[in-house]
Formats: structure tokens, C-alpha cells, sequence
């Protein structure tokens, strides 16, 4: 003990310098963590609040409302993930397949692009591509004999604008994993595999494909950790009067109900369950994740 | 090597990728187009156009003319790059600690740090503690949110992980304190890694809204994408073009809606395009060297 307290004097400089770290960590991480105890509490501007036990959590479950948005929340979760997961292996694998020149290049260039540009941003692009006067897509669908339509305002059709919109977004970069995997293959394998008279489909499928094992399965399983996020920042932005019944999220309602209508108490119940679900999801696909891949979340 | 012979399977993945890239490249490049048409021909301009109709710049012209906008744009400069610095640094220095051998603690801290990260206390918890450090409506509340995002705090873990121990513990033997060590050698060696997390915070920083939205309430506070999510989402076209400026000028009374919206798109997008060539050099290093996920 003695000596661990006399390496810890020596180094006294290093913890000096961790002190702004563990400054901002206590103020923007572990406060707002402590004060998520009022979700047990009834909030009061004056005074003290005032600890009601379990009152906001039995509310909330019997709030239809609640069972609508984590209803939502799910699907909207489920339908990007096993919708969208296999595209970027897909794209990876047909990048591979071109030859390295300006129109490889070119895709690559411009298909990486949307993952840096806000959902704000997105969703302007988005409603100009789906517009019903002068939109690109209605205007093919008008080429093709189909009347326009209005997606954006559509029910049925909200929820796939939604899984479209994040694809067009994340396909791209987030091949790049998948394409860092191809590149990492010992082309002596392909060699041998040429020498025994395999074709192109045989080097995909036996050689290409095994070694995308590690990161499908490290991606997918860390993504069911992540489900409780339907999206916040795109929903927020695609929302409209028509369509919110389809796409309002436990985000969203958490946002509506404690910043809008100010009720912190009961939107703090909602978010903490949320967040304790989130985290045993994430602990745990981690875990999952280490067993099968080594390859964890952090 | 590879066989790269022209087949039947070239020629359809050639095809797919095309349109895939098309339908980014197009809807991308039609905002631009109408965001530089004349405004008397916009509407000339169809979906899936990429050359704008004429030429003008009266749509940037009203944009930067504007005040409110202007306040915006410089509103998000501001916390973009005084926030990036800040994390930057402060990211860096802390990894610099943690990589230290045998500190005392470091198994803790990084318990500690792995549960702030996966415990999300959400929204309305965060509006408090601002409001209580009466940061509401002040642009420090954004310049200091997450100043050190943990998980770009562990990839930079691993990159000072890759500088040698020698040159360090050569410093150290010279006598050079920690603080020095930390200056002299290890900032001017790590380049690579403090642009690469400088782009990760950068481009987060210009991106952010919803927090904004939140934190910086008063017309004066906003930021680009906040205003910009008015225009889009919120279809507030008054603010866009002025009242005063609508009276004062003849000429905007006749501009397109959608083309100042375009406009403004192509504004909120131009510092990520000017950053774009550094972003694809060393971003993707950083996602290599941080695994799976952002």
C-alpha cells in the first residue's frame, strides 16, 4: 500500500492532468446520471422534491401511448437492421470485384459523403428527392406510368422512407470495414485457389467470405445492443403530423413529454428504463460479441 | 494475381453500383443546381437534373445578407472549432495519462469510463444540469457538452499506444516532467491521430442540432442546422427571407422558397466538403483503428 501511495505521489503531475477530464465527467456525465433518481421523485420548482417510489414507472406502462413508441421504437430498430446489414457487405464485396480506377474511385468518393452530413441536412436532400411535383424518384415513377406519390406524408410508406433514407446514408461508409477485411487477404491464397481451377464465384464464396466472418458477426451482434435507438436526429427530422403515430420513438416521446410539456419526473421514468435496457443490451452483446469474435465494443 | 476479365457479372455489378451511386450523386447535385439557377428559371429545374437552369447568386446573396443566418453560420463556427480545439486537447492529454504504465487507478477510471459511455442519462437530465450551471442560451453550453467523448478518448488511447515507449522514457530520463514529455513529444508525434479525432469532433461539432435546439434557445444563440431545420422541417419560410428584406426588396418577393432552401443547404454543407479530402485521408484510419463502431 505504501508503495503504491508513493508511485502515486511520484506520478502527482499525471492525476493533476486528469483533472479537467474528471471535471467535465462529473459535470456532463456522472450529474445528469445522479439526478435521473427523479425519475423516483415527483419534481418541484421550490423546495424539495418529493419521492413517490415506483408511481412514474406504473404510470408510464399503463400509458398506451408508452407501448405504442417502444412498439415502434422495436420495429423501426429491427427493420434497419436485418434490412440494412447485408448491403454494405454486399457493396464491399462489388467494390472488390472492380478495378481500382477513377470509377471505382468515383463510388467510392461519393457514397461515403452522406455519413458526414447531418440528418437536418439528409432530410432537406430527401424531401427534394421525394417531392411529388418535381421529385427525381416520382418523376421515374411517372416514366414508368405510376402515378406520383407522397411518401413522406404516407403511413404505410413512412416507415421504409426511414430505412431507405438510413441506407442511403450508411452504405457506403460503413462498407468500409467489409472492403479493410477483403484488402487484408493474402493473395497467395487466391493463387493456390486459381492454381486448383476455382472460378471467380468459388474465391468469393470460399476464400472472401469466410474471412468477412469476424466483422459480420462483431457488427450485428454489437447492433441488436444499440436497438433501443431507433434514431432520434432522423425521425426528428422526417416527423410530420400525417405520419408520427408510425415513427414516434421512446426518444421522441421523451423529448415531447419532459422538454415540451415539462413533465421531468415522468420522462426521466421513461428514459431510464430505457437507458438500464439499453445498457444491459450493450454489456451484453458485448460479452456475446468478445466470445464469438474477441472483438468487442471498446 | 486476379483475373479481371470483362463478363457478364462485371458488366451487372457495374451496373448496381452506378445506380446506387447515382441516387447519392443525383439528389445531391440537383440541390446544388437549383441552389445556383437563375430564380426566374427554377422551376424549369426537374428532379433529376444536376446543371443548374442559368446561373445566379441571388439565392447566397439573400442568404448572407441575412442576419439572422449570418449570426447562425458564425454561432456554429464558433462552437465548432472552439470545441474542437478544447477536445482536441483535452481528449489527447487525458489519453496521454491513461497510456502511462502502471498508473496507479487506471483499471478503475477505465471501468469508470466504459459505464459513463454505454449509460445514456438522457435528454431532459442534461437540460437540468445546464440549466443549473446556467449555461441555458450561452454558447459555452455546447462548446463544453462532451468536450471528451469517451469512445474517441479510447481510439486515442490506441494511437498513443503505438508511440514507442523509448521515446518517451528518453525524455522522461533527461529529466523532462510529464507536462513536457506530453508537449514536446508526444503532441508534435501524434499528427496523424489529433487530425483524425480533430475531424471525428469537427464534423459532430458542425452536425449537431438536436442538443442546440435545446440548450441555445434565443434567436441570437442559434446555430446553421437549428435554422435550417426551421426552413426544411418547419416549412418557416419568414425567417429565411426577412420580413424587412421582403419590404426592402422587390426582387426576393420573386425568389423561389425551395431554391433559398437549397441554397441554404448547400451552405450548412460547404465546410464538410472543404474538409472532405482530409476526412476520407484519416477518418478512415480512425475507424480501423477504433473497431466496429463509432
Amino acid at each position: 500500500m505504501n508503495a503504491k501511495l508513493k508511485k502515486m505521489w511520484s506520478d502527482r503531475v499525471l492525476y493533476l492532468m486528469l483533472l479537467p477530464a474528471a471535471l467535465f465527467f462529473c459535470l456532463f456525465h456522472v450529474w445528469p446520471i445522479i439526478g435521473m433518481k427523479l425519475a423516483f421523485y415527483d419534481y418541484r420548482i421550490l423546495g424539495d422534491d418529493v419521492f413517490v417510489g415506483f408511481k412514474h414507472f406504473r404510470n408510464l406502462f399503463s400509458t398506451p401511448v408508452f407501448s405504442t413508441v417502444l412498439a415502434n421504437t422495436l420495429i423501426i430498430s429491427l427493420m434497419k437492421l436485418i434490412l440494412i446489414f447485408p448491403l454494405p457487405i454486399l457493396f464491399a464485396l462489388m467494390l472488390n470485384e472492380l478495378v481500382n480506377g477513377p470509377f471505382r474511385k468515383f463510388v467510392q468518393i461519393v457514397s461515403y459523403l452522406p455519413h458526414f452530413l447531418s440528418w437536418v441536412v439528409i432530410a432537406g436532400i430527401w424531401f427534394e428527392f421525394l417531392s411529388p411535383s418535381t421529385g427525381a424518384v416520382n418523376e421515374v415513377l411517372r416514366l414508368f406510368g405510376f402515378p406520383a406519390h407522397d411518401f413522406l406524408t404516407d403511413k404505410q410508406a413512412i416507415r421504409w422512407v426511414l430505412v431507405a433514407s438510413e441506407a442511403w446514408r450508411s452504405i457506403g461508409w460503413d462498407s468500409i470495414i467489409y472492403l479493410a477485411a477483403i484488402l487484408a487477404i493474402n493473395p497467395s491464397l487466391y493463387e493456390a485457389a486459381y492454381v486448383d481451377g476455382a472460378n471467380r464465384w468459388h474465391i468469393v464464396t470460399r476464400i472472401v467470405l469466410p474471412h468477412l466472418y469476424t466483422p459480420m458477426v462483431t457488427i450485428f451482434i454489437l447492433n441488436v445492443g444499440f436497438i433501443m435507438n431507433a434514431g432520434l436526429d432522423q425521425v426528428l427530422n422526417f416527423a410530420n403530423d400525417s405520419v408520427i403515430s408510425k415513427i414516434d420513438i421512446i426518444d421522441t416521446y421523451v423529448y415531447r413529454v419532459g422538454l415540451i410539456n415539462s413533465q421531468y419526473s415522468f420522462a426521466t421514468a421513461a428514459n431510464l428504463f430505457k437507458s438500464v435496457i439499453g445498457v444491459i443490451l450493450v454489456l451484453s452483446t458485448h460479452f456475446i460479441s468478445k466470445k464469438l469474435t474477441s472483438k468487442g465494443a471498446w | 494475381m486476379i483475373a479481371k476479365k470483362f463478363t457478364f457479372s462485371k458488366l451487372l455489378i457495374g451496373i448496381i453500383l452506378s445506380g446506387f451511386t447515382l441516387t447519392v450523386f443525383v439528389p445531391i447535385a440537383n440541390l446544388f443546381a437549383k441552389a445556383f439557377s437563375d430564380p426566374g428559371k427554377v422551376w424549369m429545374l426537374r428532379g433529376y437534373e444536376i446543371l443548374p437552369k442559368g446561373f445566379s447568386l441571388i439565392h447566397f446573396e439573400v442568404i448572407f445578407g441575412n442576419p439572422i443566418i449570418g449570426r447562425a453560420l458564425l454561432n456554429s463556427v464558433i462552437i465548432t472549432v472552439t470545441g474542437t480545439a478544447l477536445s482536441v486537447f483535452f481528449t489527447t492529454m487525458t489519453a496521454y495519462v491513461l497510456t502511462r504504465k502502471n498508473l496507479v487507478g487506471k483499471t478503475p477510471i477505465m471501468i469508470f469510463l466504459i459505464a459513463i459511455m454505454i449509460f445514456e442519462p438522457g435528454i431532459v437530465q442534461e437540460y437540468l444540469v445546464m440549466k443549473d450551471l446556467h449555461l441555458l442560451d450561452n454558447l459555452w453550453s455546447m462548446i463544453l457538452y462532451k468536450t471528451i467523448n469517451v469512445y474517441y478518448l479510447i481510439i486515442m488511447m490506441r494511437f498513443i499506444e503505438d508511440i514507442p515507449d523509448s521515446l518517451t522514457e528518453a525524455a522522461r530520463i533527461d529529466g523532462a516532467g510529464h507536462l513536457t514529455t506530453f508537449t514536446r513529444i508526444v503532441l508534435p508525434l501524434s499528427r496523424v491521430p489529433l487530425l483524425t479525432i480533430g475531424m471525428f469532433y469537427a464534423v459532430y461539432r458542425w452536425n449537431e442540432f438536436f442538443k442546440s435546439s435545446i440548450f441555445l434557445s434565443s434567436r441570437d444563440h442559434t446555430v446553421l442546422q437549428v435554422l435550417l431545420r426551421q426552413f426544411v422541417v418547419e416549412k418557416d419560410s419568414t425567417t429565411l427571407v426577412g420580413a424587412t428584406n421582403l419590404l426592402e426588396n422587390n426582387s426576393i418577393a420573386q425568389l423561389d422558397f425551395s431554391a433559398l432552401k437549397a441554397a441554404t443547404i448547400v451552405v450548412a454543407m460547404i465546410p464538410i466538403l472543404m474538409l472532405y479530402p482530409i476526412i476520407l485521408k484519416y477518418y478512415t484510419s480512425g475507424v480501423m483503428e477504433g473497431g466496429v463502431k463509432e
